[in-house]
């Protein structure tokens, strides 16, 4: 499938990349940021919101340590996951993303800041012309949403990142660049709903990097992913636990695929005073998937249970 | 080409490898007269000459017609695909890869609705684009087309309506592929958009504005397509049974999933004549097809197929945009090329039809199995394709290979407005196998016994008839069932399993080769042509129709040639992909290649096999029958000495005449009932499988993961092993994506909700168990060498034997296939509120203990089991007609036998009112039985 | 689907100076500064042996190396793989000499229809060289991001492992390609050997 035309921008600095989208905001020009492509490229192929220029990270030095504690934007998964340096959990959540082909070219950045995923969403523009468009992607025609009809207000595109919970649990901290500065906040205050806000990123905004508390070599965890194969799939659900090594009372349980963004659950968790049971039935109660993506939302939600039980297991 | 694979002779000059091997580039045959590098005799591999004639092959299903024809070269050796160069280096040529000078990119209009008048076509916009070089809507090409003669109801072009989201309105065709695209948004369509139907069971009823109209033919104003009814045996039988099953199925339509997307060139050369490149496993049906809707003969059509990136019978209809890319070709004045993207392929489909099979099955005291009522009812979506036949076969493919009291079956073929359903591996026999293999173990379930034995025991014998009348030959299905019993160690697992882990049986029988040749009627052409030909160089070429997609036909005709004339493959030249110097052959489907094209290639190779001999005699003065043909050396039987090499023969039989040139053809012999459908399933062979599957199941999540199979076909004579092997374990892989992944998903609004490679779930590496594939030979009569078809059959057991190895890991049957984890774990969350139990760990396993009824069936099976030998061996030559095991006298009619054997093809009027889903279809009266219809 | 809801396909994006080392050679060609990978290699580089299968990263049909790494070139913007050392399908044989991988595809059923060799033949070649000992597990793991519709994939691993033990000098090709087929009975200047008395 042909691109749609756009300019492809490829600046060699960080500063560089901050000053072309600061110029294209300037001149009112809609841009979209490249990391490995593996989301955005069947998008563009797709039609699916695609902008005239597009900027691409692929070029910038500097931005793909992996250590315990930090880890660049533009991290290979592969490298993420093979490479030995990045904490356990963090490794064991990239080698379950997708294919191993796939994780060559896909980024921490481009993982974290994966779009929202959609079965009327995620199809060619003939398709979505069919059911005339949808909210997320309208064309212009302001059309409804067409998982929940007669609600014209939010997306409920679902949010399937699989490094999200686990970087969650591990509280770490993502760092933005743009064109007004640098920023950091915790990666779970990162993500706003819903399927098209997505995140908190502003225009020209894009992440640097995450960072990882200095203890983070004393904790462990698991995560559990729902797929129907084993490569290729998406997580249905996904749930990730860590706690301190030797403390249970440091429990943290994150979820993904069920929402429009990965959640952490302190709430959950602390209601439960340490019952796995008890945390597991208050997430299911706190979460409410939609059918929008291969399984059913009632299973998912089901699944969740299982799922977290599991990641919490020693 | 950059830096490329070259191994043309001479490429490596004089280099020497490293090992002081000669470089490739050496040519590997000497010229004429060299002398070659072992000028001694090497003997014939006798490993691969059958007993009968004086070889160490063991021939435990007997000998075979063609024994004498085997020289030991090829056949049933493991075979390296003769044009696996061209695929391991990237020189073969697919769909989008013929690339012709000054050729342009069409692409297609498609309808957004799914079912709608096409009011108006406004191509004005497009044309005026710079860049657009021609513009076509069904109005430039009004000829209807269809891959059956009797259901032509395809448009290379929406002419009046559309029928599903993705149906063909019009085409483009511009300088580039931006071009091109952008133009197809600029033609405007005007719709008036109709009432569609999605749910197949509403296809039943009657409508307004049914999908086609069929005239005097039309039943009703329903959107049936097709009606079946069959009906054999003693229905009394089924009374008061000893266990019988009822189940209630539900299949999810599946797509090919091959990995090329449709491509099509299109290119009326200088002479006006149409160059049509196409993967294409039918190139003659697509021939026919273009002929007339580009309304020219046959003669200036040249189809020529390219490598087919995978078919599976998705890649055997004429496409319309086959059409399209003729007709765009026709107005520019250049050549076109059309390449799909994957929604589109999905869009054109021809995948397995979603069914809904209802199955009841009954055994009577002696644990026979007194009767099948099968009824079947699928969604045939916007066209009828391959239908009308998948309609039959949804029930006369279940008729063996057991020996049935009574078979009833009822089949409809609705059309929705869905992308059309058509042949796909396995063709209509898939479903209702799985339904009734699973109906078998619970029958085994309710009588105590094993499955497997239930099977052997009832099992029809070698040359026989099945109720249904299908001629059966030979028949490895006993010893598949025992081969796999033996290497899953069946007996120490079945019913023994934990909770979570489970084994389980399936079989498969399948025709192999279609007996009607569905354009011929009446004409007796036959189904498959070859020709040879070998000039003074002593290469042979071998001209066939034959369409390798990659199961390896071209190479099964080589080394059928190859056998026959003792020469190494490499000197066998086949040329397969035009269709201006290819004879005429059916294509690849019914699985019919090998059987036929094989058994054509034989004839003619055998009949230069003649020629030479004939020359040797003349020059050796031994009779042919003396003569000994090895690896190019013609011999004296009783003194080896005496003798003469293959281009000394070869060009004295070339005196005066050149090239020997012959032609070898086969057409089935006459075979079948006379019943309405009674050539519906017919086939000079049928081939049979049996499949041990073990499994984990998740009993938390319902993640179920297949672990091992135990994979046994019986494919008469493997010519390739490797082949045969490659076949089974893929069609395991294609199979478990039905019973596990893989489905067309149609959402709410009926629109396809996953048409692309992520979101319709192939299995991958890790879902792939271990898969031991048994080969069986049973030997087939009238196949070439012996053998039989190993592409389709395969694929049928893996269904019913991992189906049934869940119920044996969590004693709980899903109906409703594929089994994605929602729907196991929604039947165990079911059946844990059903026991009232709250931790899926306490489930209760299933487990057996024998009836008295199983010793029964070991000693029947023990008897069987002599009795098929011998009439394997054609010791026992008696007729054996389905119901000898009720106590029937083969000799006599069954019908004289007893009261109310019957054979019918309509209901009665009593029958009527008891009819199951798709037998409502008979309650509506076709249009001419109610004066209209026109 | 008029107007904007479509998105406009034309005009073309600026085309730019698009080189690499393509199997070897420098290529340089203009492509539009937003041409995906595969699209420069099949269209304008000239190898067709990198296929299309669907062209969104799942089945791996387009697998090629970019210095030396297996990239799926339908989700590469060309220009990033400008001034890299690109490696197709068309160049895995060592001049006249197939590699042992494409030798095991071919002798080890490995490739049916062929349509996903070329992409399985690069992945594989990527997993030998850093491995030339592979368990069937590491093998799976390499290849789980090509999808064959019609091996079953069990005969593709058997190939990568027969392949793994050439590259480990422990077996050699079952059949180089080398006088593979000696004529043993050339027709020689001599008469047909005769039986005295025989002759017709």
């Amino acid at each position: 499938m042909l691109m749609p035309p756009f300019e492809l921008h490829r600046p060699s600095t960080v500063e560089e990349a901050c000053a072309m989208a600061a110029s294209l905001i300037e001149s009112g020009q809609e841009f979209d940021w490249i990391a490995g492509g593996t989301d955005l490229i069947p998008n563009y192929k797709w039609h699916i919101n695609t902008k005239p220029h597009v900027i691409s990270l692929a070029r910038i030095e500097g931005v793909s340590t992996i250590s315990m504690n930090e880890i660049g934007c533009m991290a290979r998964l592969h490298d993420i996951a093979e490479g030995g340096n990045a904490h356990p959990l963090i490794s064991e959540a990239a080698s379950k993303v997708a294919s191993s082909l796939i994780r060559r070219h896909a980024t921490l950045g481009g993982n974290l800041c994966l779009d929202t995923r959609c079965f009327w969403y995620n199809q060619a523009e003939e398709w979505r012309s069919s059911i005339d468009w949808c909210h997320k992607c309208d064309c212009g025609t302001g059309s409804d949403c067409r998982v929940i009809p007669n609600q014209n207000t939010l997306c409920v595109a679902t949010y399937q990142g699989d490094l999200a919970p686990n970087l969650m649990v591990l509280n770490a901290t993502v760092h933005l660049i743009g064109p007004k500065g640098a920023r950091s906040v915790l990666l779970h205050d990162f993500y706003q709903l819903d399927g098209m806000t997505r995140n908190i990123l502003e225009p020209g905004e894009f992440m640097l990097k995450i960072t990882l508390p200095d203890d983070v070599a004393d904790w462990t965890g698991s995560y559990r992913k729902l797929r129907v194969r084993e490569s290729w799939d998406f997580p249905e659900a996904g749930a990730a636990a860590a706690w301190k090594k030797g403390d249970r009372g440091t429990l943290r349980v994150a979820t993904t695929a069920l929402e429009s963004i990965p959640r952490r659950h302190d709430e959950e968790v602390a209601s439960a005073n340490g019952d796995v049971k008890a945390i597991c039935d208050a997430i299911y109660k706190s979460t409410k998937p939609v059918n929008n993506t291969a399984l059913p939302p009632r299973y998912r939600r089901n699944m969740i249970k299982v799922l977290v039980k599991r990641a919490c297991e020693e | 080409m950059s830096g490329g694979y070259k191994q043309q002779p001479g490429g490596g000059g004089n280099e020497t490898r490293k090992d002081g091997k000669r470089v490739a580039g050496k040519q590997s045959f000497s010229p004429p007269g060299s002398g070659g590098s072992k000028p001694e005799m090497s003997p014939r591999d006798l490993d691969f000459i059958p007993e009968t004639v004086g070889g160490k092959e063991k021939q435990p299903a007997g000998s075979h017609i063609h024994d004498r024809a085997r020289t030991g070269t090829t056949v049933g050796k493991r075979t390296t695909l003769v044009d696996a160069n061209a695929k391991v280096t990237g020189q073969a040529w697919y769909g989008d890869d013929v690339r012709l000078p000054n050729a342009i990119i069409g692409r297609i209009v498609r309808s957004p609705h799914h079912y709608a008048k096409v009011k108006s076509v406004d191509t004005s916009k497009a044309e005026k684009l710079p860049g657009v070089l021609a513009v076509a809507t069904g109005d430039d090409a009004p000829n209807s087309f269809g891959v059956l003669p009797v259901t032509k109801d395809e448009h290379a072009m929406a002419v009046e309506k559309v029928r599903h989201v993705g149906d063909l309105v019009a085409c483009v065709a511009a300088i580039d592929e931006a071009t091109a695209r952008e133009a197809v948004s600029l033609i405007e369509v005007e719709y008036e958009v109709l009432d569609s139907i999605h749910d197949m069971k509403k296809g039943l009823e009657d409508v307004d504005e049914p999908i086609h109209w069929r005239g005097k033919y039309h039943v009703g104003t329903t959107n049936v397509q097709k009606r079946v009814f069959q009906e054999f045996g003693d229905r009394s039988m089924v009374e008061n049974p000893n266990a019988s099953y009822h189940g209630k199925w539900k299949f999810m339509g599946v797509n090919h999933g091959f990995t090329e997307p449709h491509a099509v060139v299109a290119h009326w050369d200088s002479n006006g004549r149409l160059q049509l490149y196409t993967p294409q496993q039918v190139p003659h049906y697509a021939h026919r097809a273009l002929a007339t809707v580009l309304d020219v003969p046959m003669h200036q059509v040249n189809v020529i197929r390219t490598f087919v990136g995978g078919g599976f019978g998705g890649k055997s209809d004429p496409f319309p945009h086959e059409m399209c890319a003729a007709i765009l070709s026709r107005k520019s004045g250049r050549p076109v090329r059309i390449t799909f993207d994957r929604e589109e392929v999905f869009w054109v489909n021809r995948g397995r039809h979603p069914s809904h099979i209802e199955v009841q099955m009954y055994a009577d005291e002696e644990a026979r199995i007194s009767g099948f009522d099968i009824d079947a009812l699928i969604d045939g979506g916007g066209f009828a394709s391959f239908g009308h036949v998948t309609s039959y076969y949804n029930g006369v493919l279940a008729t063996a290979p057991y020996e049935l009291g009574s078979f009833h079956y009822t089949g409809a073929r609705v059309w929705t407005n869905k992308p059309a359903s058509g042949a796909m591996r396995g063709h209509g026999a898939v479903n209702t196998r799985c339904a009734v293999e699973v109906g078998l173990d619970d029958m085994s379930e309710q009588l105590q016994v094993d499955p497997i034995d239930l099977r052997l025991a009832n099992l029809l014998p070698p040359h026989s008839r099945t109720i249904s009348g299908f001629r059966i030959t030979s028949n490895g299905m006993r010893q598949a069932l025992q081969r796999v019993r033996e290497g899953s160690d069946w007996d120490n697992k079945f019913r023994k399993l934990p909770l979570g882990k489970g084994i389980g049986i399936g079989c498969g029988f399948f025709i192999s080769g279609s007996g009607l040749p569905i354009h011929w009627d009446p004409n007796k052409f036959p189904h498959a042509t070859v020709h040879i030909q070998i000039d003074m160089d002593g290469g042979v070429t071998v001209h066939t129709g034959a369409a390798d997609i990659g199961q390896g036909s071209t190479t099964a005709v080589a080394q059928v040639v190859a056998e026959v004339l003792a020469l190494p493959i490499e000197m066998i030249h086949v040329r397969s992909h035009e269709s201006d110097t290819s004879p005429v052959d059916l294509g690849s489907y019914s699985s019919r290649v090998t059987f036929m094209n094989a058994n054509a290639a034989i004839r003619a190779a055998l009949e230069i096999k003649e020629k030479i001999l004939n020359a040797a005699w003349d020059a050796l003065g031994y009779h042919p029958d003396t003569l000994v043909l090895n690896d190019r050396r013609i011999y004296y039987k009783h003194d080896p000495a005496i003798g003469m090499s293959y281009l000394q023969a070869l060009h004295k039989a070339q005196e005066d005449k050149g090239a020997l040139i012959a032609s070898g053809a086969y057409r089935s012999p006459p075979m079948g009932g006379v019943h309405k459908g009674a050539a519906a399933g017919l086939a000079p062979a049928y081939s049979f499988s049996a499949y041990v599957a073990e499994v984990d199941v998740d009993i938390e999540t319902g993640l179920i993961k297949c672990t091992d199979v135990w994979a046994a076909h019986d494919c008469g004579k493997a010519l390739n092993p490797m082949a045969v092997e490659g076949q089974i374990i893929g069609s395991c892989h294609m199979g478990l994506g039905q019973v596990l992944s893989e489905q067309m998903v149609y959402g709410r609004t009926g629109h396809l909700q996953n048409p692309n490679l992520l979101e319709y779930k192939i299995p991958s590496v890790h879902e792939m168990p271990n898969v031991t594939p048994i080969i069986i030979e049973s030997c087939d009569p009238e196949g070439p060498f012996g053998a039989k078809e190993a592409g389709e059959g395969p694929l049928l057991p893996i269904l019913p034997a991992v189906v049934n190895a869940v119920y044996d890991a969590i004693g709980i049957r899903v109906n409703d296939l594929p089994l994605t984890p929602d729907k196991v774990w929604a039947a165990i969350a079911k059946k844990m509120k059903l026991e009232g139990i709250d931790d899926p760990a306490d489930l209760p396993v299933p487990r057996l203990d024998f009836s008295e009824l199983q010793s029964k069936l070991v000693a029947r099976a023990a008897e069987h089991e002599t009795r098929d030998k011998r009439r394997q061996k054609s010791e026992d030559t008696d007729a054996y007609v389905n119901g000898v095991l009720f106590g029937f006298d083969p000799n006599v009619p069954l019908e004289d036998q007893v009261e109310g054997w019957m054979s019918s093809d309509k209901p009665t009027p009593e029958q009527l009112a008891e009819l199951g889903l798709a037998g409502t279809a008979w309650l509506k009266e076709e249009q001419r039985n109610m004066g209209g219809g026109n | 689907m008029v107007g904007e809801e479509h998105v406009s396909m034309i005009p073309a994006a600026p085309s730019e100076v698009w080189s690499a080392e393509v199997n070897g050679q420098s290529q340089e060609v203009l492509a539009p500064s937003n041409a995906i990978l595969l699209d420069v290699l099949r269209d304008k580089a000239g190898c067709l042996g990198v296929k299309r299968g669907c062209d969104m990263g799942t089945c791996g049909c387009c697998t090629v190396l970019i210095d030396g790494e297996p990239r799926l070139s339908c989700l590469t913007m060309a220009q990033d793989a400008s001034g890299c050392e690109i490696t197709t399908v068309e160049g895995l044989a060592d001049g006249a000499h197939l590699a042992p991988i494409q030798q095991c595809f071919a002798d080890h059923g490995g490739s049916q229809c062929g349509f996903c060799t070329p992409g399985f033949l690069i992945t594989s070649q990527a997993l030998l060289t850093k491995n030339p000992n592979p368990s069937d597990k590491e093998i799976a793991c390499a290849i789980e991001g090509n999808l064959c519709r019609c091996t079953g994939y069990q005969q593709i691993i058997e190939s990568i492992q027969a392949a793994a033990s050439i590259h480990r000098g422990e077996s050699e090709l079952a059949n180089p390609a080398s006088d593979a087929h000696p004529d043993p009975h050339p027709s020689g200047p001599e008469e047909p050997t005769m039986p005295p008395g025989h002759a017709r």
